[in-house]
């Protein structure tokens, strides 16, 4: 520990160094010197590690009582000062204490009693930077956790309507994390002018290390996906991939569409995710069967299958993500797939943003006041045909 | 979540009981790498009081499931109810773990 005495006694420094040799020896203590108030302070900017400062009060130039008060305008948190002044004069002392001065030790000065006084000023000081390192740390932690939330959401396509020149299909979706970043995600692009891929997925955990799955398994399935992969095929590629190098048992459901916008047909795979809606013009709503494929990451070579089902103008296909049926009241009933399709048959004639908007109101009315503890993400496909 | 534990030939019976999910994961693999560090080979996952599992829940038993595995170990399930049944079906677990309908055909496993 740096400790700064000041004093202008001239015998004060000999005095330290002689009472507190073996301290000063061993490294425990190392002792720096000044004359007066204004010399502290020059000494505090040499030595900006100093922890502790012992200071007089009457000196020349300027007076410990000073010294304290610019001291504070330092608004160094963890700079502790000790004042050493003459028992008769107690009335600067006292107003030293109210200046902010931590402890105080008379002269002639008893140095027993000033080594536990420097102790546990010490332990004070400690303490002190401890808690100053850790809130220093978790300054940095949350701006981390800010940059990661902002990278998380600049990969998701987030322009609506993403491609304004077609009138032959809407689409829309949203993503809201339970925690800053979260590790549901959806995806649509383009693969040329016929085929619309999209996909939504979540993975099994959430918080960091699932915001990491999620930007590898997205950009994995996506480069896939954009080399005109048929569903299977890019679910293998990308299972395959994700399997490999997987560390910590974390998996991911995905359900990857691809439409064919000429004719509303959609081909696709659903690797261990609940199954889409389709939202029928007549206001009917109907599951899409599974293809029973099990989720990316946790089996290396394993085949899937794809399933085919057609959209008739007006049609939506609705995805989601178990963060909606599961959304949890105060009386800790789920939100439920009874409650979801009851809602979606409420929005048979609403554009695919509309149908998002809605069910995100019908989840928050039933959760009021409940903590969100899941992702909530959901993708929106309306064909409407040539 | 509750976890009763209890022995039966050669293998340990977890009962699981309420619900398995992200607030409350952390028990059951604190659990099962207990069993594990105690050398236990063969483990039996009942789920006849489980009402619900989040895949927090289910990235634990597919921990559990490989590293049994790899001890050259069983680790079963058994007594699933419909809806758990339908979220090992959805998400293809159905046909990684061994699933029982009773407690006596798992034991016999």
């Amino acid at each position: 520990m740096k400790i700064m005495s000041v004093d202008d006694e001239p015998d004060m420094e000999l005095l330290i160094r002689q009472k507190f040799r073996k301290k000063i020896k061993s490294g425990e203590y190392e002792f720096v010197f000044a004359e007066n108030g204004l010399e502290a302070l020059t000494k505090l900017i040499e030595h900006p590690d100093i922890g502790i400062i012992l200071t007089d009060i009457n000196m020349p130039e300027m007076d410990g009582l000073t010294l304290l008060t610019k001291i504070n305008e330092l608004k160094n948190p963890t700079l502790r000062t000790v004042i050493v002044s003459a028992y008769g004069d107690m009335e600067n002392i006292r107003t030293a204490m109210n200046r902010g001065a931590f402890d105080f030790a008379t002269k002639p000065i008893d140095f027993e009693d000033l080594e536990i006084t420097i102790k546990k000023t010490i332990e004070q000081v400690e303490i002190l930077r401890k808690a100053e390192k850790d809130s220093k740390q978790l300054f940095a932690i949350r701006h981390d956790l800010k940059i990661a939330k902002e990278i998380q959401q600049s990969i998701l396509p987030k322009k609506f309507p993403p491609f304004p020149s077609r009138k032959d299909f809407e689409i829309y979706a949203s993503m809201n994390s339970a925690k800053s970043v979260g590790g549901d995600f959806y995806d649509f692009f383009l693969i040329n002018d016929e085929m619309l891929g999209f996909v939504i997925a979540d993975v099994s955990d959430k918080g960091i290390p699932a915001a990491i799955y999620m930007a590898v398994s997205r950009t994995i399935i996506r480069a896939a996906a954009l080399t005109g992969l048929s569903p299977d095929e890019c679910m293998k590629y990308s299972n395959d991939l994700l399997s490999r190098e997987n560390i910590s048992d974390m998996f991911v459901t995905v359900f990857y569409g691809i439409m064919n916008t000429k004719t509303g047909e959609i081909i696709y795979s659903n690797a261990g995710h609940n199954p889409p809606y389709i939202l029928k013009k007549d206001g009917t709503v109907v599951e899409t069967e599974l293809t029973h494929d099990i989720v990316l990451g946790i089996m290396e070579d394993t085949k899937f299958k794809t399933k085919n089902i057609t959209l008739k103008p007006g049609d939506t296909i609705y995805l989601y993500t178990d963060g909606v049926t599961e959304a949890m009241n105060k009386k800790n009933e789920l939100y439920s797939e009874e409650r979801l399709e009851k809602e979606l048959i409420q929005h048979k004639d609403s554009s695919p943003q509309e149908i998002i908007n809605g069910i995100i109101s019908s989840v928050e009315e039933f959760t009021k006041g409940a903590e969100q503890s899941d992702d909530i993400t959901m993708l929106t496909l309306k064909y409407n045909g040539n | 979540m509750e976890i009763i534990e209890k022995k039966a030939d050669s293998f340990v019976i977890l009962n699981l009981k309420g619900r398995l999910d992200t607030t409350n994961y952390g028990e059951l693999e604190k659990k099962i790498l207990e069993l594990l560090e105690k050398k236990e080979n063969n483990i039996i996952i009942d789920c006849e009081k489980l009402d619900y599992i989040s895949s927090s829940g289910l990235r634990i038993l597919l921990m559990g499931l490989k590293k049994f595995k790899a001890n050259k170990g069983k680790f079963v399930l058994c007594n699933l109810q419909e809806n758990i049944k339908e979220i090992f079906e959805i998400s293809g677990f159905s046909s990684i773990f061994d699933i029982y309908e009773s407690q006596n055909e798992a034991l016999k496993a």
